[in-house]
């Protein structure tokens, strides 16, 4: 008899104990996810105002004091509630508060071919839902909107920079990771949109 | 009643042997919910595979069937052979003067496919080359490429292409990119398309390396690199040969195996007797060598090789198996005869009525070189910036570590590090005994990246402009330069060197390669990059031998008088162990000799060369041009008038033949080959890898676009599920007791 209470007490020690350390972990890594996401959505909130003051001739300006990029350009597609701003360089702490428009590739709507990136399963998750033929508006620093019309989706590998190179012409690409659904980050593809100046 | 007492008393004094229930209990517990863990787990992967198949569906441009052509994936996928490839077989020559090549490679393009092709081929080459001809051959005839301003000669590539005709266009996409479209493949056609270009090749451990890959594979080459730094490539000035070739060369197999290569099988399904002769890929080397100096030794590294000597330093050299199956990198090293005097090299070309010579300065080589040892004040400059977080300031720390530890006994120095603000371990330099170095190890070892990229203030603490004679002074910067303030920085390098040397190390995946090459050029210096952790041992080293042995400083160059001169690098560097110094010079008449001039040490040292007996050397006349469209180029940074820099550089190209920024080669056939009612696919073909030019060793991978965000709400939704599953297996078990 003796064993069997104690057992039950024991038991309690263990139960209280055993959710702690599930319930602590599935916090942790619940609270690593949110945390992410509010990077996300939150630092977008302070670059929009950033831009605001660039727009307004301020040059670039940092979003937080200890930024080490500036927004470049602000993305919008008509219809699917898409409106983000996106971020100069696409380094992986760059990416985290937003599309960045790399380096070494002309803004958007100047001529020749310019990549943003962003998150698949954040800023760029719309991308999946992207066809031939929808349109994809970019506003320049000075007000400017320029329209793109989609002409091709594709997935490559990481390595074919093909989707980088300057065509001639003027389009925008745009770069995320794929699949969409993978759960680990990671992977060696990536899912590519172009998109053609609708003025040529 | 009497058990409830008994329970009551046990519960205060529990016997021991509870523990070992309670272990066993949470075991058995912690296995449960690690087993419903795994059920769940594994049901939600099912879940997240099967639910996105509806969405694939709807999008029929993703399914990999349906994935149209041009991507990799598509033939990986379905491991089908790449018969729709335009395939290639490629000829090589060299003509080597000094630390010159000119290549001169021709490849055969062949449509595989039933349709007719354009194709449009992207390849590296090193920051020095200058590519300054084409030309195409379609069966008998061959058609000259005309160098055109960059528009003028889209516009009439374009306009053959509408046409039908065949056409070929090489264009500069950035100083070490270039691109090759070729129009109208007929097919099952072949056309030959030859380019030459010309490239300054790598003077290393006391040889001369002229390297050329071979193997295309970028799926199995090695090393991560993000496109960011992509607008800087520095990549290749710190050999000039090919741009850091251990990041190109895929691993060299055993002897006997059958290389990797996935574009082999389809060589050698398709090439046919074109390149056959031996399982594919088939190459054909020459090399015709003047070294510039007495060779001690020639040597192939992976190929057999014939060679012939025709001279002193004289050589031509070639493969001794024509086609050679390209599974190795070609690379032919030579040496020069010991010696302990510098030693210098004059080519000459006349062109259009100047004469082009390029001065090549070698340092001495052979054990008997025993460069006095300066004592040395060593300033290191670490950036500890928020870009430089994870791996890039681990290097940076490694790297560091190992500088410090390289130091002579009669070495000063100092560490400086700066984010948002500037921080230096002690006021001024110290000697490096054993205690110091110590105590700046431990700091260095708990340096953290954060914050933004303050550099001007660091570097105005590291430049003090101090002029001490008998001291060689050098700062050593330690960075990713990603830099908004570029020629600010630049004029505080100008204004503050004296005589001290700026040599910058990049760190990280994506440095501004073109920051730091221009940086270390406005300091006098050397710019080193360590892209991979495991390198950095070894290029630290390297870098550290060669700053530790400057052979000679304060270089002149003394033309006759009356002779119009224009030299560039308009500053000499100082010669460095292990370092040719290269000086590319235009001179408006003939001249009879130069005299050159430096200190060795304390000691004044002079040589004299001879102009009009110089050897002839093709291709100086195009470096001259190449260096000097490039400083006109960084000119733009400093303020020039961007028109003014385009015309200037527009007559430069076209003058030499040149393909810049501002003009391009184009050659169209003159008479339709494709019928008008045939379709031209363009961009859609796979397009080869030229051969031996590989997209991911050069410039890198697309950047990395997926969070852990997904990851972690997985795994905190499994430990939710798990302990509610607890929960319910803990109610059951505790109705069981009751009852």
């Amino acid at each position: 008899m003796t064993t069997r209470v104690g057992l039950a007490s024991s038991r309690t020690a263990v139960r209280v104990s055993g959710w702690s350390v599930l319930l602590a972990f599935a916090a942790w890594h619940g609270g690593r996810a949110a945390w992410i996401e509010a990077k996300a959505h939150l630092a977008q909130a302070l670059i929009r105002r950033a831009w605001r003051q660039e727009s307004a001739g301020a040059g670039d300006k940092r979003p937080w004091p200890w930024a080490d990029t500036h927004p470049v350009a602000r993305l919008i597609v008509p219809g699917r509630g898409v409106d983000t701003f996106v971020l100069a360089g696409a380094s992986g702490r760059t990416l985290a508060f937003g599309p960045g428009h790399l380096e070494g590739t002309p803004l958007p709507g100047a001529r020749g071919n310019a990549v943003i990136s962003g998150h698949r399963d954040t800023h760029f998750a719309f991308l999946r839902r992207l066809e031939r033929g929808d349109q994809v508006e970019v506003e320049g620093r000075d007000g400017r909107r320029h329209r793109f019309v989609v002409s091709s989706t594709r997935v490559v590998d990481r390595s074919d920079l093909r989707v980088v190179a300057d065509a001639g012409d003027t389009r925008l690409t745009l770069v995320t990771c794929y699949p969409f659904d993978a759960i680990r980050p990671g992977g060696p593809l990536r899912y590519v949109v172009v998109a053609r100046h609708a003025d040529g | 009643m009497s058990t409830r007492q008994d329970a009551r008393a046990s519960v205060s004094s529990p016997p021991p042997i509870t523990w070992v229930l309670v272990a066993k209990e949470f075991g058995s517990l912690l296995g449960r919910a690690f087993f419903l863990a795994a059920v769940v787990g594994l049901l939600l992967t099912a879940a997240a595979v099967a639910l996105p198949a509806p969405v694939r569906e709807g999008q029929p441009a993703l399914a990999p069937e349906k994935m149209p052509s041009g991507s990799f994936l598509m033939r990986r996928a379905k491991g089908e052979p790449w018969a729709q490839a335009p395939t290639l077989a490629t000829e090589v020559s060299f003509r080597v003067a000094g630390v010159v090549a000119r290549a001169s490679v021709r490849q055969r393009f062949r449509n595989g496919s039933g349709d007719w092709v354009e194709g449009v081929y992207v390849f590296p080459l090193p920051e020095t080359a200058a590519v300054d001809h084409l030309q195409m051959r379609v069966g008998e005839r061959t058609i000259e490429g005309q160098i055109r301003e960059r528009e003028q000669a889209k516009a009439e590539y374009q306009q053959a292409r509408d046409e039908g005709r065949k056409a070929s266009l090489v264009e500069q996409e950035r100083p070490n990119i270039f691109t090759t479209s070729v129009a109208n493949l007929g097919p099952g056609e072949e056309l030959v398309v030859e380019i030459e270009f010309q490239q300054t090749l790598a003077f290393d451990e006391g040889e001369v390396r002229l390297r050329f890959p071979l193997v295309v594979g970028p799926r199995y080459i090695p090393g991560q690199q993000l496109l960011e730094g992509i607008q800087g490539l520095g990549w290749s000035p710190d050999t000039s040969d090919v741009p850091d070739a251990s990041r190109i060369t895929p691993p060299l197999l055993p002897p006997g195996e059958a290389p990797r290569d996935p574009v082999r099988q389809d060589r050698e399904a398709a090439a046919g007797p074109a390149g056959g002769a031996r399982g594919g890929n088939p190459v054909a080397i020459e090399v015709e060598l003047d070294a510039g100096f007495p060779v001690e030794a020639l040597k192939s590294r992976y190929h057999a090789i014939l060679s012939e000597q025709k001279g002193e330093g004289r050589y031509a050299v070639r493969l001794r198996d024509e086609l050679a199956p390209a599974d190795r990198d070609f690379e032919l090293a030579w040496t020069p005869r010991p010696g302990t005097m510098p030693r210098g090299a004059l080519f000459r070309e006349e062109r259009a009525g100047a004469t082009y010579a390029l001065v090549t300065l070698f340092p001495p080589v052979g054990p008997a070189v025993e460069a006095a040892r300066l004592p040395r004040e060593v300033v290191f400059v670490i950036d500890t910036s928020g870009s430089m977080q994870g791996l890039s300031i681990q290097q940076a720390r490694n790297a560091l570590a190992l500088a410090i530890e390289r130091l002579g006994p009669g070495d000063r120095f100092n560490v400086i590090q700066f984010n948002s603000t500037t921080e230096m371990l002690w006021d001024e330099a110290r000697s490096a005994t054993p205690e110091n170095r110590h105590a700046a190890r431990s700091w260095v070892e708990g340096l953290r990246a954060n914050g933004g990229t303050e550099m001007a203030a660091a570097l105005e603490a590291a430049l003090v402009g101090s002029d001490e004679p008998g001291l060689v002074r050098q700062v050593v910067f330690l960075t990713d330069g990603s830099v908004g303030n570029e020629n600010q920085l630049f004029g505080i390098i100008r204004q503050r060197l004296g005589d001290t040397r700026l040599f910058t190390v990049g760190i990280g995946s994506a440095p501004n390669g073109h920051f730091m090459t221009k940086a270390a050029e406005f300091g006098h210096g050397t710019f080193t990059y360590i892209g991979d952790l495991r390198e950095v041992g070894e290029k630290m080293a390297r870098l550290f031998a060669v700053l530790e042995s400057p052979v000679l400083t304060g270089i002149e160059m003394t033309w006759p008088q009356g002779v119009a001169v224009e030299a560039w690098p308009t500053r000499i560097p100082d010669l460095y162990l292990g370092e040719p110094v290269v000086v590319s010079v235009r001179l408006s008449g003939p001249a009879d000799q130069v005299a050159v001039s430096g200190r060795r040490g304390s000691e004044a040292w002079t040589t004299a060369m001879s102009v009009a007996g110089g050897r002839r050397g093709p291709g100086a006349a195009v470096l001259w041009a190449r260096r000097k469209i490039e400083s006109l180029l960084d000119s733009l940074r400093e303020g020039a008038d961007p028109v003014a820099v385009r015309n200037e550089v527009v007559a430069l190209g076209l003058e030499h033949h040149l393909v810049t920024k501002h003009t391009s080669l184009v050659a169209v056939d003159v008479t339709p080959s494709r019928p008008g009612d045939a379709e031209l696919s363009s961009g859609a073909l796979p397009t080869n890898l030229p051969h031996g030019w590989s997209h991911t060793g050069v410039f890198g991978e697309l950047p990395q676009t997926a969070t852990e965000a997904p990851l972690h709400a997985l795994v905190s939704l499994i430990a939710l599920l798990a302990a509610a599953a607890l929960w319910m297996a803990d109610r059951t078990w505790r109705a069981g007791d009751r009852s």
